[in-house]
């Protein structure tokens, strides 16, 4: 957009609008936050307490005391995003420097295939990846769980580290290889040190979306011990009750790391979403 | 030398007999407490080693991981807990075993019969009893005493005692009656309570539907009377599970409350503002209805073995041990569990520390179990037929005669 | 050639390995699981119904309900997040008061688990002690409180709220990546013409973001043609089944009334819709004049 003065009007009514995105954008999780410091008592008021007072950190301390398995889920978590981003960015990130930077025939077909699997409706894969997991012995691992998550999200992310990869200009690659370099010399020592904010990006990009999926991890981690984040806490309602005090504190903790990640590399995050549209 | 052998032999054959490792897959708070100590004792008394699977205490949940998990005939769990409406779907999908070699007449006897019957499936028991719970109707104490009211032993009195005290309160936040009327199985509970108390049956003496007769109508009617006309029921107890309902009896916003026990744990605690004014009776009857009449119904869980379990004989202790008189009074004890033992609720110790055991129990004298039993498989498919006709009536979207009158056709239909 | 030819297909193998095992041959599989009877693996049993799974599926009221909830959320849900999105986009490709926290505000829609999004607007919409009702009633709007996931079509409503707040800004960054592409001199030719600012977005921005705002549409169209966990935690599909979607639905035929078969049948439908609403966008995407 070009810079001009704007006016005392304009302005005002930029102002207006960052502050109604910014308000509707952060009222859900303030609500949140505030609801996890309340004494369980305010919590069910009516009228309802606005503001948290006594301000408590009870809930909390509730999780720690009783119900330890939440703190697990967030932990379960971790490790699932955690493996699923190793795993995805060591075999996206061949994948797409092959697909773009080397010549061989069926490529252009492959990266296409590659955007036609990521339209699968995760639930129609779930029937036969329940069913092979249970025969391989794997269900309720996290391997069952890792696996599944790097299968849904690398085209996604092949897509993305792709369009990083053709920004890296292609003479330093031949100038290498004139120099007799080969392929996966070239890539260790040329394409990985260019491609590095492209593959914190993807990284981070596919550690959120692992963190936050649902389908997956409710069908092939089922038993306690083996649930994430998102599905223990959505299935923490016992069989008659709904503790909210206890629910929203641990809802507080699992969103934290992705509110984290997002406020730190939001520059990361952003670019790398963008440039993944952009190309498509 | 041969001796030492042989006494070798026995030792270490001893050990790997005491290393039997069992399963055992029970809710992590349902029972979780009473089963932590539990497990331990059983341990001890039976010398086995006991992995506690810590599934969902949503029933619907824990029952997606069976199904899916005894599809693929795993051997693990070797016990598992089961809700009283499964046995009669397990049982005939070849999920769980029969227990008669294992129980005796005597040692079934024992137990609520009315509780045990969901467990009999074509003359044979497929589950122990654990724990029951129920509905029971709650009412604030404080607030029938001010307008001169008994507790309500008819429908027809307690919409009158709601209407009365609601107007004469005049405060917009309280409301008559609440209870668990979302499209959830404690729906299908409900229902089932209105149509006991008004005389009718899912089933009549013949085994022919006779809910869409006179007597469901005339439930399911007052059910929607309650709501739109009346106007005791808060229209948001369309989306309630018990402990919403729970939640705004215990914030003093609820005269009457139809919810199962586990209520009573927190409406009693020290942080709850009507714990002094709180009581509970057994679910009213119609007017006309004998005194005696059946009209509140039974949830719960019992203990049954996996039939593809390679310890049966071993997994069928452990629910000995679990459900033994001495384990009732620990659950009684440690979770305030109702327990299927009728000989428990005079126990001394009951007696002294939880009271309001014996009286809870008295209730279940008037309870009766859902349909499970009887329809095998089709249980869960008929279940929901039930929950979705019954909210539709409920929502307005027909009338209570209509939704009946589909709901046994598709019944019908569901049938085996 | 050939050395990089055969590098590149090994370096592929990995990748090609594991959409294989995870997500086209489970496809395979759900497909003949669609046109089979009683069995949960073809590998186990595999007893040829023909279409006797979909001809259930098309009598039963329940499905094509789920198909009519599916249609309407995405037809819905879709084009109000594109406008919000172009807003947002056209806030966020600006020099703004407060940058950081703008970009914090539509990033973190996107970064919130569905899942739990949905639990935190669950208990705002709580009928009885929810912060809506209570806002509301306080500014003396609301006479009755509203039972914003309990009633017939309301609750509908309030699902699409809560999607369009979760994914407007997704549809905002997919978007700005287009109106960076937008050279600065087309603008400053347009103003010397004395285009006002409504006109040059009509003129310029729109028709230049066009294959931008396919792509976003493409996108967000699958995605809402797919929506599963956010039925599963806000309303349950209910009331009724009034906000089941096609996933809530097949995800229950399979894992609660344990019928795979009729289930995998729901899930090719939902494909083909899919695949079809795909094709469209594509066919107008090439057709497009500026893509």
């Amino acid at each position: 957009m070009p810079e001009r003065r704007a006016s005392l009007r304009d302005r005002v009514a930029l102002w207006a609008i960052v502050a109604v995105t910014v308000t509707v954008s952060f009222f859900p999780v303030v609500w949140l936050a505030l609801t996890s410091f309340k004494p369980a008592a305010d919590i069910y008021a009516w009228p309802v307490v606005f503001w948290p007072s006594p301000f408590t950190l009870e809930n909390y301390l509730t999780i720690i005391r009783e119900s330890r398995e939440l703190l697990r889920y967030i932990a379960n978590s971790f490790i699932v995003a955690t493996a699923t981003t190793a795993l995805i960015l060591a075999a996206g990130g061949l994948a797409a420097y092959s697909l773009t930077r080397l010549a061989y025939r069926g490529r252009g077909v492959v990266l296409i295939a590659m955007l036609a699997v990521a339209m699968f409706p995760p639930i129609a894969l779930l029937p036969s990846l329940f069913d092979g997991f249970l025969r391989l012995g794997l269900l309720n691992t996290y391997t069952a769980i890792v696996l599944g998550h790097t299968g849904l999200y690398l085209p996604t992310a092949i897509w993305i580290l792709a369009s990083f990869y053709r920004t890296i200009p292609m003479e330093l690659e031949e100038a290498a290889r004139i120099d007799g370099a080969s392929t996966l010399r070239i890539f260790w020592s040329i394409i990985l040190p260019l491609s590095t904010p492209g593959l914190i990006a993807t990284g981070l990009i596919v550690f959120i979306m692992s963190w936050n999926e649902f389908p997956l991890a409710l069908v092939l981690g089922s038993s306690d011990a083996m649930r994430t984040a998102p599905v223990g806490i959505s299935l923490f309602p016992g069989e008659f009750s709904f503790p909210w005090d206890i629910i929203s504190a641990a809802t507080v903790l699992a969103v934290l790391p992705v509110v984290i990640l997002s406020a730190v590399f939001q520059h990361f995050i952003i670019g790398g979403l963008t440039a993944g549209a952009s190309k498509s | 030398m041969k001796r030492t052998v042989l006494l070798l032999l026995a030792v270490l054959l001893g050990a790997a007999a005491a290393q039997t490792n069992l399963t055992l897959s029970i809710g992590v708070r349902g029972f979780g407490p009473a089963a932590e100590v539990l497990i331990e004792q059983c341990e001890e008394d039976l010398g086995v080693t006991i992995e506690w699977q810590r599934v969902s205490d949503v029933p619907g949940e824990s029952r997606a991981l069976y199904v899916t998990n005894f599809s693929a005939r795993n051997p693990v769990p070797d016990v598992l807990a089961v809700d009283v409406i499964w046995p009669g779907d397990f049982a005939a999908r070849g999920w769980i075993a029969p227990l008669d070699e294992y129980f005796s007449e005597d040692e079934l006897a024992a137990f609520l019969p009315g509780f045990a019957a969901a467990a009999q499936v074509d003359g044979s028991t497929y589950a122990i009893p654990l724990y029951i719970d129920g509905i029971h109707l709650f009412y604030r104490a404080d607030l029938l005493e001010q307008y001169g009211f008994e507790p309500p032993r008819t429908w027809e009195e307690l919409i009158d005692q709601a209407r009365t005290i609601v107007d004469g309160e005049g405060d917009p936040d309280l409301v008559g009656f609440v209870s668990m009327w979302a499209k959830i199985e404690g729906l299908f509970m409900n229902y089932l309570a209105f149509l006991y108390g008004a005389g009718g049956s899912f089933f009549d003496a013949d085994g022919e539907l006779a809910f869409d007769g006179p007597e469901g109508v005339k439930a399911l009617q007052t059910m929607v009377d309650m709501l739109y006309q009346e106007r005791i029921v808060p229209e948001s107890v369309l989306t309630f599970r018990p402990d919403d309902a729970r939640i705004l009896f215990q914030q003093g916003r609820a005269v009457f409350m139809m919810v199962q026990d586990f209520v009573l744990d927190p409406l009693t605690a020290a942080d709850s503002p009507v714990r002094d004014s709180v009581a509970f009776t057994r679910v009213p009857v119609f007017e006309g209805a004998p005194a005696d009449a059946p009209s509140t119904v039974s949830g719960g869980f019992l203990l049954a073995v996996n039939a593809h379990s390679r310890h049966p004989e071993e997994a069928a202790d452990l629910i000995r041990c679990f459900t033994s008189y001495d384990a009732q009074v620990t659950a009684t004890l440690v979770q305030g569990k109702v327990p299927v033992r009728p000989s428990v609720y005079d126990d001394p110790r009951v007696q002294s520390e939880r009271p309001v055991v014996a009286e809870l129990g008295a209730n279940f004298n008037y309870a009766l179990t859902r349909p499970s039993a009887q329809t095998g498989t089709a249980y869960p498919e008929i279940s929901e037929i039930m929950q979705t006709e019954i909210s539709a009536a409920l929502l307005r979207q027909k009338t209570p005669e209509a939704a009946l009158r589909d709901a046994a056709t598709q019944v019908r239909f569901a049938l085996p | 050639m050939r050395r990089t030819h055969r590098a590149g297909v090994l370096l592929l193998l990995p990748a090609v390995a594991v959409v294989l095992a995870i997500l086209v041959l489970p496809v395979l599989q759900t497909l003949l699981l669609s046109v089979a009877r009683n069995t949960t693996s073809v590998l186990q049993a595999f007893d040829f119904a023909g279409l006797a799974n979909y001809e259930r599926l098309f009598m039963t009221p329940r499905f094509r309900t789920a198909i009519a909830n599916t249609l309407v959320f995405a037809g819905v849900t879709v084009p109000l997040e594109l406008v919000f999105g172009i807003v947002l986009a056209l806030l966020l490709n600006r020099n703004l008061p407060g940058r950081w926290l703008v970009r914090m505000a539509i990033l973190l829609p996107w970064a919130l688990p569905t899942a739990l999004n949905a639990l935190m607007w669950r208990w705002m919409f709580n009928t009885e002690f929810g912060l809506f009702n209570a806002l509301l009633q306080g500014a003396g709007l609301i006479e009755q409180r509203i039972n914003w996931i309990g009633g017939i079509p309301i609750a509908m409503a309030s699902m699409m709220a809560v999607s369009v707040w979760k994914t407007s800004s997704f549809v905002a960054l997919l978007l700005l990546a287009g109106l960076q592409a937008i050279p600065r001199e087309v603008y400053e030719a347009a103003e010397v013409d004395g285009a006002n600012a409504w006109s040059r977005f009509w003129t310029i921005t729109l028709p230049l973001l066009r294959p931008a705002i396919l792509v976003a549409l493409l996108l967000r169209t699958m995605d809402a043609l797919r929506a599963f966990e956010l039925p599963f935690n806000l309303t349950d599909g209910g009331p009724l089944t009034s906000t089941e979607t096609l996933s809530l639905y097949a995800y229950r035929v399979i894992f609660q009334y344990v019928n795979f078969n009729l289930g995998a049948a729901a899930m090719v439908v939902q494909f083909a819709i899919i695949m079809v609403v795909a094709l469209l966008y594509i066919v107008t995407l090439r057709r497009d004049p500026y893509a």
